[in-house]
């Protein structure tokens, strides 16, 4: 590991070494490091292969921002080792090869590069017809980067909202001076980074000749916001989107931070390019701000000597920075003509660097997976080279030919992205309120200009708050000289000039996208995939621009680029899936199901008892609970039944208005069942409205529907203004339903002070009272066709209410009966379940409803669709049907009714009958086949046709004589 | 401390065998049994200053609501909060919190003092005025402490920093992705937030609390660290 000496190396911690492993080799690195940093120092520059032709990729900006330095960890695939710490005893492994990394079989696809040309997919795999199904195994399997561990134990990823004032994205040097500025009293500040320190370039770039100033700015920077209490740093933390009113998601280490900003700076900075030339893919090359966080960032050498390719002064810089860390610098090959002598291009001289003006860089070679030289040729046009070349040898080329700026953030924010042909350069304007951009994303480049508006950005920003009124100065006058160099595109005839490095896209694939008509950049995005691997178009988006643009001989501007949506950068599914919530509700005698062996079902969020004992022995259980309610007495849970008080002077108009039923002349102390439709005339929900006083109803509803009837009702009345008040109190009752032909008997034992009698207590009515001194409302309710009452107690109470029920019940052997048993006691009854017996289309005649519609008053919701339906013929009925045929299987929910071949109904329900010793079940059918007597034909599970025989209902005690005991 | 055990109360809270599980001793409150301590009472105020959560699922509140509501309890010596969402503590040391111009909820102090929540729900109701049961529908839990506005960003949008939320404030929100509406009433010189969400779905939003409280080192405490937090200046 060789390493540069102190002050090199900023972020590494020489004390504390760190072993590791790649492909299987042992290395050491140092803490601090980042997985390809630790490798550079140990000259291991291979780190992966491309995704198409399995080229050999190394590091290529060292910021995490490209798809070059993809590894696979043990349970992390597609690792970017520029951006992964090193951590200890980490085994790393190289992606997408065949063999060896270093010897990739997959390589072998290059030399059939132009058999698969741009739209191979397209081009290839759609005739002769059905060649798909045969191609994409083959091509599924080479699809696809990493290998995901199936066996890995999911970390604990976690989420948090944050508030702040001012959040500025990007701690360079302009975002420092933003946050320093925005810092006033009062203004709470956040200031991110991506990075693990503050800094963003000053960390690493060289802005003068000595190679001091940039150092001393920072420090003096970094001093400052430390001492500054309204700033709140986040560093290694990337903000990964912009939503609308700031909404900011930022990820930093295992948690998804959900900001909340009054005003976002973006300081976001600028992403250097590459040069477009014959194998500039190849390890080795790297952008210039590579290969100065590699030496300023982690103390390595980048190479041994070393050519740059330039079109601006930070080449010169970048040859300053090589040179003083030892590297050879061979030549800077800069793209201008004439380039204007400055500081950095003088002390170049001085320091007796050959340097090529009106050069580019044509070729790169290639030796054992690195670059070996390069060829340069004197370029006579936009892109045409002069035929004589020159070779330079070299194990690394610098390129420092422009930027873009990062713009993803202000683009989904609505900023417009246009293309400056002067500067030959992405610009940002069309910002929303709210929001500003300052720095080298705004394309300033100088450091007192990016400084002078890091703090106008931020004056605006506090300004917009009310912290400040202080006069906001005049924008800087956009720097005369550009970075970008306007053509560095440079095609061969051998091809191989890499435009996109995650797709393997070359110049070729480009301009043939536009040939075979796909001339808009959004349509070559989606034709040749450019721009769409992992790193978004970062690298390609300028050049692919400008290829597309000359191409269809429209101008940069006019070609535009593809839309940045998010995520800025990979994250991971735990970051979105990470501490979820799930609600549950549970009544408050749930524990006692659990305690008595129930198996739990969900319904919505509540947990209800399917049914007691076994899941193995289910089908005995259930019947034996049916039984037991029969036969003797049974308790079951309905806490989870909505409920709703509903109350005031008009109460009983606005459920006569509400609901199908009359409930104006209800008397007090009666309950009445209250089928409610829709204005289509559906139904869409019932329970019992329970008259307490002339002003007060308890009216229950389904567990799923309550919700929706609440707002219904208050949806309703806001139209309607009744003298009404309506309160869901679902969760504030706890329920039981205690049934059986011995159910007085055990509830008189704890209950006395109501007449439990039937004659002074009949079937449908209500009463206030105690139950085991537990104040608690009780109806006489039959839905399991049994002598049965509904307790129902405020929830707290619930759980006394259980343990005395069974307690009184003991000598009964009373027992719980659960979901399943109730949903096969009230089919025996002939009743129906709203959502399950009914659908979308139900209307109440359907499903024999009709006795609970009034004629008699004036409106209610859904009554003139059903007038209209009475007087049509009905085109379906639910009806009960039995299986007489012992030897036949149970037709289960949703099975087909057939006439023939034809659909003519599907089953609702259906259940083996205890009771009546066979299938029993409601269907809708054709109404032909509704009346007893008729024969349906069931499509069973595996085809077997069901005979089943249409009855009368219900099934049971049709005279119901059991539940008016 | 009771003889009686959680499970033989009338009024149970939904939480009692959470309590049961981290050891707790318990105290009568009418018809319940409510968590006196957990550990160390000594210690616990102590901790409530830091972060900590309380049970108070079975201390007394009502509601009322209607149009009648806010001066039928004027009427009844009740001091309204100047404006919904907004909370007035009482003389006798009991909450009233206007949930909107129509609607109120009245809890108890930290001593389960029922006094006027048993007057008003015992008053003859009014025309216009309704009583909505509050000590039922809504779960009642406390979170303290310097933290606990740290904490609850982890499950709630609401921004209940001390300087942003001040004392008294209400806001009505989703808390772990179920409604509640967060009072926020100090315990002396602790911060304190009043949780009150249907109560069916207590344990969940107990067991998210830990969760979120874990790496804050929040724990449980009982009502005697919450009185004496609350008798601290």
């Amino acid at each position: 590991m060789q390493r540069l000496p102190l002050p090199y190396g900023l972020l590494i911690d020489r004390e504390q070494t760190i072993g590791f492993s790649f492909e299987n080799k042992s290395y050491q690195g140092f803490a601090g490091d980042t997985i390809a940093s630790a490798l550079a120092a140990n000259n291991q520059w291979l780190l992966s292969r491309s995704f198409k032709y399995h080229r050999p990729r190394g590091a290529l900006t060292m910021a995490g921002q490209d798809a070059n330095t993809m590894v696979q960890l043990p349970s992390n695939p597609n690792a970017l080792a520029d951006k992964e710490p090193l951590s200890a005893d980490l085994r790393v492994m190289g992606q997408n090869y065949s063999g060896s990394l270093k010897t990739d079989r997959g390589a072998l696809l290059g030399l059939f590069s132009r058999f698969l040309p741009v739209g191979f997919y397209y081009k290839a795999f759609f005739k002769p017809r059905g060649i798909w199904e045969k191609w994409a195994p083959l091509i599924r399997k080479k699809a696809g980067l990493g290998i995901i561990d199936q066996q890995l134990e999911p970390d604990y990823y976690d989420k948090q909202y944050k508030f702040y004032d001012v959040v500025v994205v990007g701690a360079g040097p302009s975002g420092m001076q933003a946050a320093l500025t925005a810092a006033v009293d009062g203004c709470e500040v956040l200031l991110v980074d991506e990075n693990p320190v503050l800094g963003g370039s000053l960390n690493y770039s060289r802005l003068d000749a000595k190679g001091s100033m940039a150092r001393e700015v920072r420090d003096l920077l970094v001093h400052d916001i430390e001492a500054n209490s309204n700033i709140t740093c986040m560093t290694n933390a990337t903000v990964n989107a912009w939503f609308a009113d700031n909404w900011l998601p930022i990820i930093c280490q295992k948690r998804l931070y959900k900001v909340r900003a009054k005003q976002t700076i973006l300081c976001t900075g600028a992403l250097e390019q590459q040069a477009v030339f014959h194998n500039n893919d190849l390890p080795g090359v790297m952008m210039s701000s590579a290969a100065q966080r590699l030496i300023h960032l982690y103390g390595v050498r980048p190479g041994k000597t070393a050519v740059i390719v330039t079109g601006n002064d930070d080449g010169y810089a970048n040859a300053l920075d090589l040179t003083d860390a030892g590297v050879q610098v061979a030549a800077i090959v800069d793209l201008r003509d004439k380039p204007k002598s400055s500081p950095l291009v003088r002390a170049a001289k001085r320091r007796g660097i050959e340097i090529k003006t009106g050069y580019a860089v044509y070729a790169a070679q290639k030796r054992r997976n690195h670059l070996a030289g390069v060829v340069i040729r004197k370029i006579l046009s936009q892109g045409v080279c002069d035929t004589q070349s020159k070779k330079i040898r070299c194990d690394l080329l610098c390129m420092a030919i422009g930027y873009t700026p990062t713009y993803q953030l202000a683009c989904q924010a609505g900023g417009q992205l246009s293309y400056d042909d002067k500067s030959a350069m992405f610009t940002l304007n069309n910002l929303p309120d709210g929001l500003q951009i300052a720095g080298s994303v705004d394309s300033y480049w100088d450091l007192g200009n990016c400084l002078e508006e890091g703090a106008r950005a931020a004056t605006i920003a506090t300004n917009g708050l009310g912290f400040t009124q202080a006069v906001i100065p005049e924008p800087i006058a956009k720097e005369k000289h550009s970075p970008n160099h306007s053509w560095p595109i440079f095609a061969h005839p051998k091809g191989k000039e890499f435009v996109d490095y995650d797709e393997d896209l070359t110049i070729a694939d480009i301009v043939n996208a536009t040939r075979d008509g796909y001339e808009h950049i959004q349509l070559v995005k989606r034709y040749s995939t450019c721009g769409m691997g992992p790193s978004q178009g970062r690298h390609s988006a300028l050049a692919a621009a400008r290829l597309v643009a000359a191409a269809t001989n429209r101008t940069v501007a006019e070609t535009g680029v593809t839309t940045a949506r998010p995520p800025f950068a990979p994250e991971h599914l735990g970051h979105s899936a990470g501490r979820s919530f799930y609600p549950a509700r549970r009544s408050n005698m749930h524990y006692r199901h659990i305690e008595a062996g129930a198996q739990m079902l969900q319904a919505g969020a509540w947990y209800r008892p399917a049914f007691y004992g076994e899941a193995t022995d289910r089908e005995n259980r259930i019947n034996n609970e049916v039984n037991n309610v029969r036969n003797n007495v049974g308790l079951v849970d309905v806490s989870t039944l909505g409920g709703l008080e509903v109350r005031g002077p008009d109460a009983g108009e606005f459920l006569n208005r509400f609901y199908t039923f009359g409930f104006i002349k209800q008397p007090v102390g009666r309950a009445r069942y209250a089928l409610l439709t829709n204005e289509a005339g559906v139904v869409i929900d019932d329970g019992v409205a329970c008259r307490f006083s002339h002003q007060h109803y308890y009216v229950t509803a389904t567990t799923g529907g309550v919700d929706r009837v609440y707002q219904t009702m208050l949806k309703w009345n806001a139209q309607w203004r009744l003298d009404v008040d309506i309160a869901n109190v679902t969760s504030a009752y706890c329920g039981v339903n205690i049934a059986g032909p011995r159910a007085r008997q055990v509830l008189a034992k704890i209950c006395s002070d109501i007449d439990l009698r039937a004659e002074a207590f009949p079937y449908m009515g209500v009463r206030e009272g105690t139950v085991a001194d537990i104040p608690a409302r009780l109806i006489r309710v039959g839905f399991v066709g049994e002598l049965g009452y509904e307790i129902h107690v405020p929830q707290q109470y619930g759980e006394a209410l259980w343990d005395a029920l069974m307690e009184a019940g003991r000598e009964e052997t009373i027992k719980p009966f659960g979901i399943e048993a109730q949903r096969i006691l009230r089919l025996e009854k002939g009743h129906i379940i709203i959502g399950q017996d009914t659908d979308a289309m139900s209307n109440p005649m359907e499903v024999q409803m009709g006795w609970a519609v009034s004629h008699k008053k004036p409106f209610f919701v859904g009554g003139r669709t059903i007038a209209e339906l009475e007087m049509k013929m009905p085109i379906r009925s639910l009806v009960g049907f039995v299986v007489n045929d012992e030897n036949a299987p149970i037709p289960l929910e949703s099975h087909l009714v057939l006439d023939g071949d034809q659909m003519t109904g599907r089953v609702t329900s259906c259940n083996y009958s205890p009771t009546l010793g066979k299938p029993i079940g409601l269907a809708y059918v054709q109404p032909h086949c509704a009346e007893p007597g008729s024969q349906i034909s069931i499509k069973s599970s595996g085809a077997v046709m069901v005979e089943a025989n249409v009855v009368t209902l219900p099934f049971y005690d049709s005279k119901t004589l059991r539940q008016e005991l | 401390m009771s003889e009686q055990k959680p499970d033989q109360a009338l009024r149970r809270s939904p939480l009692y065998r959470r309590h049961l599980q981290l050891n707790a001793r318990f105290e009568e409150l009418g018809d319940a049994l409510v968590v006196s301590a957990y550990g160390d009472t000594g210690m616990e105020p102590r901790l409530g200053v830091s972060l900590a959560v309380a049970d108070l699922c079975c201390l007394p509140r009502t509601g009322f609501k209607g149009p009648g509501a806010p001066d039928w309890a004027a009427d009844q010596g009740v001091e309204l909060p100047s404006a919904p969402n907004t909370a007035l503590a009482q003389a006798d040391g009991s909450l009233v919190a206007k949930l909107s111009h129509q609607e109120l909820l009245i809890c108890s102090d930290m001593q389960g003092h029922s006094g006027l929540i048993d007057r008003l729900n015992h008053q003859a109701p009014a025309p216009g005025v309704y009583s909505l049961p509050r000590a039922d529908s809504h779960s009642w839990l406390a979170v303290t402490g310097l933290l606990a506005a740290e904490m609850f960003s982890k499950i709630c949008g609401v921004d209940l920093r001390t300087h942003k939320f001040a004392q008294g404030q209400v806001a009505q929100t989703s808390i772990a992705k179920i409604n509640g509406v967060i009072v926020r009433h100090d315990l002396g010189a602790t911060p304190c937030f009043h949780i009150f969400s249907d109560i069916a779905s207590t344990e969940f939003l107990w067991d998210c609390l830990l969760d979120a409280m874990e790496e804050h080192l929040g724990v449980a405490i009982g009502v005697a660290a919450i009185r004496s937090l609350a008798a601290t200046e």
